[in-house]
């Protein structure tokens, strides 16, 4: 059903024609992120191009009672992006100005549609480094990262993205638009609302543009590789690394199921007979990642690796990084259905919840293979199972509600990267107490009183 | 063959967008419904009967340039433009293809001289309306008027046909080393338009000391039609080409898109066609002319005169489709008296795409701008490159935006090529 003609019309007059888009194929394109089963379509596709347009679109949508969904890259894994309730999806990839680099400072002003590979290189040609490094960096855009509250392996020595956030310009739902927190790294004035709406997976206030703070880049960098006899080995190294006095840049893991499909799709010569392997990087000046990469080498022997080397040259540590890359489409190109998790715990559980997983797969009856960012207790176990096989898929879920209660056992959470969403909407009530749902939803108030701004995500 | 790409395939695509890095189409207007993530879940849909195969979804297909860049990063390694092209067939069989088309088709397939006479006099002349298409003119076919009136240099447009120019046999150049024979597949466009191409190829053959034979009887390669998604009447093209090509051991094109054509014949034609042995075969024996040139003794090459620096354009259909990219450097890289200059993104595609160019001109124009400023930043005099198609854009392109470069096939390299080659064994 499409919205009502007086509204495309002047919605029309806001961004012009050229940025609306009603027709089937274009909806349907805007009903999915990067999440297996969640779809919807939105009623209109609207692409503002500056704050002032994304404002008055707001203002419309508040008149009008219309939800709105803010979309960049559609990379989301927890289906932040999707229209449930249809309405107009708002689309930022043509808000995609990189606005002022200022390498005196440390400091570069995005607008929230620039994707975050491209600030990179806009970056490196600037001899500067913006380090949160998710997975989607290819196509994610700023804007999602910055709601999402993204990272990826280097969080272990670099941080989340909230980490880098200095200021942004936001747009309430009733139109307001506010420049909030500033381009210093020091700011205690009034609350932090940057970093509140950091995180808030588009549900507070629509970011136009982000200040993000940035770093020199690192002189040089380093691989190391380390196999094990056992996905829990692997586990005790990792704690055994971070409380050893050395700081990783990253500390991947990758189970040997995930190697085996890898190896198949792209011949990399990894190590097949090994359980499970980590993967190091370290980065700094030479002498500092030659001292450390030989710290962690040291240390895995110790903590019982089968075999540990660095690299033998840039070709290979590309290698191996692309194959951890490719983990994850490993994965899903190998069943019907996928249900990955994200799940953190404190890093001296990290063995404790690998085991809990094995018997969790071992009592379903299923296979549940472990990737994951390890060096910050962040795992994706991921349960292959098929929707279509509906016993199956009942079990794989209740192995998922197992795997949640595990890691809040262990004291950690449900969400490392990902987000709720609608994925784990049904799982908040667990995480955290009704007390706290109860603020959650009066700060969502604060901000969004007729509850038009990406409605229906977080909580149920 | 068994595993031949089939809309199914569409169901690997797990949604990352990595694509969307890459496609050159997405970059430009930031569309969805123009990636290859999107199009695969439009295709899955279609093919599982969620929505039907209409106009709509007929123009969600052809907003692929089929450059291939997509595959590149895709960690799943779907192969989505085989995906859509087995789409595309999907919804010719269905009846998707117009009348128009497949009259042409045929006439390609039983009167193509005839077919390409008619066509240069319908560029010739003036106030036809048979290139005009619901008021939006084809541009490029246009713009071949423009060659004709001499108002674009290069390549020269030829009022002879290349059977009219080239002897069936080519001995090796007088002085050379007979190094073996070879058959020479010039493709449409080198036959009927940019006959002089075809000759520069054959003689940069000639003075490596090949001998070139041009078999009679040859036709279309049958891409384009393929890629409609009529695969019935590209596979009698390919079977007309088969018959008069298969007997040799080394067959060598210029056109990256008849190489790219050539080297599929072999997944044209499934494992139980009587001809599917011969196709598999005969792939294996054609190589572009670049790749089997810088295979070759490459002394002796200076530059053409009034080109101090020239930069190279990478066809999709030599690069994506062919992974062909080394061999043209190599050859660059070796002419001496030349500076050699990368433009950004040389690997990106120019626009035309096919019938994208002429589908989707604003599209197609506005990728070509980011290529002509690509080009402007080498200040080269020459671009380089092996496809008709990219020559065509590319000549359009230097005209939009005031540059004087020449666009260049690379056999033109060879020309001032003294005999014998030095490093030659007789030397």
């Amino acid at each position: 059903m499409s919205l009502p003609k007086a509204i495309l019309k002047k919605i029309e007059t806001i961004v012009g024609r050229d940025g609306v888009l009603t027709s089937e194929t274009d909806l349907e394109s805007y009903s999915f992120d990067a999440t297996s089963n969640w779809q919807s379509l939105p009623q209109v596709v609207v692409f503002p191009t500056t704050t002032d347009q994304v404002s008055a679109i707001m203002r419309l949508a508040t008149e009008s009672q219309t939800p709105v969904t803010v979309r960049g890259a559609g990379t989301c894994v927890s289906g932040g992006p999707i229209p449930i309730y249809g309405g107009i999806l708002l689309c930022t990839t043509r808000m995609n100005r990189i606005l002022d680099i200022d390498k005196n400072n440390f400091t570069v002003r995005v607008e929230t549609g620039v994707v975050l590979n491209d600030l990179n290189q806009a970056l490196a040609a600037n001899g500067l480094f913006f380090p949160p490094d998710p997975q989607s960096f290819l196509a994610a855009t700023i804007g999602g990262c910055v709601s999402e509250n993204a990272s990826g392996p280097s969080a272990v020595k670099y941080g989340v993205f909230r980490h880098y956030l200095l200021g942004m310009t936001a747009v309430l739902p009733n139109g307001t638009i506010l420049n909030l927190g500033g381009r210093t790294m020091k700011n205690v004035t009034g609350y932090d609302l940057p970093q509140l709406i950091c995180g808030s997976e588009g549900t507070l206030a629509v970011v136009t543009d982000v200040m993000l703070r940035l770093l020199s880049r690192p002189e040089t960098s380093k691989t190391v590789l380390a196999t094990f006899a056992s996905v829990r080995s692997a586990g005790e190294a990792v704690h055994a690394i971070r409380t050893g006095g050395v700081v990783p840049t990253k500390i991947e893991l990758i189970d040997n199921w995930i190697l085996q499909r890898i190896e198949e799709r792209m011949p990399l010569g990894l190590p097949l007979s090994a359980e499970a392997v980590l993967l190091f990087e370290l980065d700094g000046a030479p002498d500092s990642v030659d001292r450390e990469a030989a710290q962690v080498i040291e240390l895995c022997r110790k903590a019982g690796a089968e075999l540990v080397r660095p690299a033998r040259d840039e070709k290979e540590a590309q290698n191996f990084w692309m194959a951890r890359r490719a983990g994850f489409s490993a994965i899903f190109g190998n069943s019907p259905t996928v249900l990955a998790e994200d799940i953190t715990v404190p890093v001296s559980r990290i063995a404790d919840l690998v085991d809990r997983i094995k018997d969790i797969a071992r009592e379903y009856e299923l296979t549940i293979v472990i990737i994951g960012h390890a060096g910050d207790g962040n795992l994706h176990p991921s349960v292959l199972t098929d929707l279509a096989d509906g016993d199956h898929y009942s079990r794989a879920q209740k192995a998922v509600d197992d795997i949640f209660k595990s890691a809040l056992e262990y004291g950690g959470a449900i969400s490392g990267e990902h987000g709720i969403g609608l994925e784990k909407r049904k799982y908040l009530k667990d995480a955290i107490s009704s007390e706290e749902i109860a603020l959650l939803k009066l700060v969502k108030s604060a901000f969004d009183p007729k509850g038009i701004l990406n409605p229906g995500k977080i909580w149920e | 063959m068994a595993d031949r790409i089939s809309v199914g395939d569409a169901n690997r695509c797990m949604k990352c967008g990595f694509c969307m890095s890459k496609c050159p189409v997405y970059r430009t207007d930031y569309m969805e419904s123009h990636v290859a993530r999107s199009r695969n879940i439009l295709i899955r849909e279609v093919a599982e009967g969620k929505r039907p195969p209409d106009a709509e979804y007929q123009e969600a297909l052809s907003w692929c340039l089929l450059c291939k860049r997509c595959e590149t990063v895709c960690p799943a390694r779907v192969p989505s433009t085989d995906i859509n092209l087995a789409a595309r067939t999907a919804l010719a069989e269905k009846g998707g293809l117009s009348l128009v088309q497949k009259i042409i088709h045929h006439l390609i397939l039983k009167h193509r001289s005839a077919l390409a006479r008619i066509l240069g006099l319908s560029v010739i002349l003036p106030g036809t309306r048979l290139l005009d298409r619901g008021g939006k003119p084809l541009r490029h076919l246009a713009d071949l008027a423009l060659v004709l009136a001499g108002k674009v240099a290069f390549p020269k447009f030829t009022a002879s046909f290349l059977a009219n120019r080239l002897p069936h046999r080519t001995q090796p150049a007088p002085g050379t080393t007979q190094r073996g024979r070879l058959a020479f597949f010039p493709g449409c466009n080198y036959e009927f338009f940019f006959t002089g191409v075809g000759l520069d190829v054959v003689s940069a053959l000639s003075r490596s000391g090949f001998e070139v034979i041009y078999p009679e009887g040859q036709t279309c390669c049958g891409l384009a039609v393929f890629n409609t998604g009529d695969q019935d009447t590209a596979r009698r093209m390919a079977e007309t080409n088969l018959k008069v090509l298969s007997s040799f051991d080394h067959v060598i094109t210029g056109c990256a898109s008849c190489g790219t054509a050539l080297k599929a014949y072999k997944e044209w034609f499934d494992e139980g066609h009587p001809l599917s042995g011969q196709a598999r075969q005969f792939s294996e024996t054609v190589q572009d002319f670049s790749e089997f040139m810088a295979r070759q003794d490459l002394g002796g090459l200076t530059a053409p005169e009034g080109f101090s620096t020239v930069t190279y354009h990478d066809p999709c259909h030599l690069r994506g489709h062919q992974g062909v990219s080394e061999a043209p450097r190599k050859i660059l890289g070796a002419v001496q008296g030349m500076n050699f200059v990368e433009m950004d993104m040389a690997e990106k595609c120019c626009g035309q795409g096919g019938s994208f160019g002429i589908k989707h001109p604003e599209a197609s124009l506005a990728l070509l701008a980011q290529k002509m400023e690509s080009v402007k930043r080498t200040g080269a005099q020459a671009i380089v490159t092996s496809c008709p198609g990219c020559t065509l854009q590319l000549m359009d392109g230097a005209k939009r935006h005031g540059l004087s470069v020449e666009i260049m096939h690379i056999s033109r390299l060879f020309k001032n090529r003294t005999i014998p080659p030095a490093g030659d064994e007789n030397k």
